[in-house]
């Protein structure tokens, strides 16, 4: 079917066309496979506008520069849930190959000097901080002869109160071994378990705006950056701010890990990309130019 | 050894604002530290008085990491100076320089426009090629428009498959005469011509 979009009703055409142009502000890809999701989410969108139709929604939407247009259309296609060990292929990365080139660069375990810093941010609610807590914990076999700093920021101050509550349900949960449950979290009600003191104590966080160049220059020295499905939400230029701000935050030779649609080839060539087994993670130059 | 808290402070830490004067960051502009100079930089965003500084800085910066945080300070101020006192580095030898200065064009739709006409009629066939990149991601609602006239009037075929790539994701059936007029132009582009004839199903809704 082929025909011109009537109402909010996408054509096959149209649909393919819109999913090229979000693809393209995003790098979120819709396969044909998230029909149903795209269509419905797109009738919302227009609902909420001032246009009837998709063409003409869609005409407008590319042809301004009217952001609240596309944030209502981001925050409609993107879900924003978080939970434990979300995406840990990345965690697999960060153990298996990040973690160890730190320890090389930084002159091995025994002349290590200084703390390996994590950053999270966003940390939203603290799932993903004391994932990496976790995971450290239970599968990091230098964990014992390394000190680890783990930080979370976030810019929502709501968020970063649950994040140091640290309690959560067992949606949140449903990715951690019950075997972890039982050893790092204490039951605190009906299905609701909070991190325990000593993980929880250990996780440093901070209210921040990524795209506030003053305030993000506290962040300095950063062997690994979690900075997942948070850059899509921003324009070019705070794209590129956040970029150059995450870049500030690094220890040259550091790693950056985004969301998996994300890239950071559109925003910035400041980063070398890296491929590991695991997917592309993004490092900070160590060299000059 | 193990996990380890930097400081324990029992809320989330307010991180505030501690910046430089403006002259400080502008006399850091020149510093012989790359990273000096990169923060700097970033530190001057939305200091109207840097910009002759940060244009001046563009110009002879060589370090990338430094001139694309110039550029991303730059481009917020999205004037017609700004605009202009990059435009020029369209023409540049440098590749890197060229790519970034139209990236840092290409988030600028207030102030753009104005150097269209110029940008539009360059000598220098390459300056249009760049113009088509700087087009591609342009919010603004006449990109295509200028788009259209490229691939309509210009009489390079390099530039004109320029705007053709970077029209094609925005384009509709409307403009399948405009790029069908481009192939009988240049009949012994074969690129061209590919290009077009891929793109020509989807939009007419033949694929």
């Amino acid at each position: 079917m082929s025909a011109p979009a009537t109402g909010a009703v996408l054509s096959d055409t149209d649909f393919t066309r819109f999913t090229e142009y979000f693809y393209k502000r995003t790098g979120i890809h819709f396969t044909s496979g998230k029909r149903y999701f795209v269509d419905k989410r797109i009738e919302t969108c227009i609902r909420n506008s001032t246009y009837d139709t998709f063409t003409s929604w869609f005409a407008a939407l590319r042809m301004s520069d009217n952001s609240g247009m596309l944030q209502d259309l981001i925050n409609q296609l993107t879900v924003n849930e978080t939970y434990f060990l979300r995406e840990d292929y990345q965690f697999d990365a960060m153990l298996s190959t990040v973690l160890p080139n730190v320890l090389k660069d930084r002159g091995g375990v025994s002349r290590i000097a200084g703390p390996v810093k994590i950053l999270s941010l966003p940390c939203s609610t603290g799932e993903e901080p004391y994932s990496i807590a976790l995971r450290l914990l239970e599968e990091w076999d230098q964990i014992d002869q390394v000190d680890v700093e783990i930080h979370g920021a976030d810019i929502d101050s709501e968020v970063l109160a649950k994040a140091a509550h640290a309690s959560y349900g067992e949606r949140s949960l449903q990715r951690v071994p019950k075997p972890w449950i039982a050893k790092y979290f204490n039951s605190v009600g009906t299905g609701r378990y909070q991190v325990e003191d000593g993980i929880r104590s250990a996780v440093t966080l901070h209210r921040v705006n990524v795209c506030d160049t003053p305030a993000m220059r506290a962040f300095r020295d950063f062997d690994v950056v979690f900075c997942r499905n948070v850059l899509i939400y921003f324009d070019e230029l705070s794209s590129r701010r956040a970029a150059e701000n995450l870049y500030g935050a690094m220890r040259p030779g550091g790693y950056l890990f985004l969301g998996h649609s994300e890239s950071m080839s559109r925003i910035s060539p400041i980063f070398t990309p890296t491929r590991l087994p695991e997917g592309i993670v993004y490092q900070r130059p160590t060299g000059a130019k | 050894m193990g996990l380890v808290r930097k400081q324990a402070p029992q809320q989330p830490e307010e991180l505030t604002a501690e910046k430089p004067s403006v002259d400080t960051l502008l006399q850091q502009l020149d510093d012989p530290d790359p990273e000096c100079r990169r923060e700097a930089a970033l530190g001057l965003e939305g200091v109207a008085d840097a910009v002759p500084a940060l244009l001046t800085r563009v110009t002879v910066e060589t370090e990338t990491r430094v001139r694309d945080a110039v550029l991303t300070t730059l481009s917020a101020h999205d004037t017609e100076t700004v605009a202009g006192g990059l435009a020029v580095h369209l023409a540049s030898d440098d590749a890197a320089l060229r790519t970034a200065v139209a990236e840092a064009l290409a988030t600028m739709p207030r102030s753009v426009p104005a150097l269209m006409p110029n940008l539009l009629a360059a000598p220098d066939h390459d300056v249009r090629v760049m113009t088509a990149m700087v087009l591609a991601d342009l919010a603004h609602p006449d990109a295509q428009v200028w788009l259209t006239r490229m691939i309509a009037e210009d009489p390079h075929p390099n530039v004109v498959t320029a705007a053709i790539d970077a029209l094609l994701p925005g384009a509709t059936a409307e403009h399948a005469p405009v790029l069908e007029a481009a192939v009988l132009r240049f009949p012994d582009d074969p690129f061209l011509r590919f290009t077009v004839q891929a793109a020509l199903p989807r939009l007419t809704g033949t694929a």
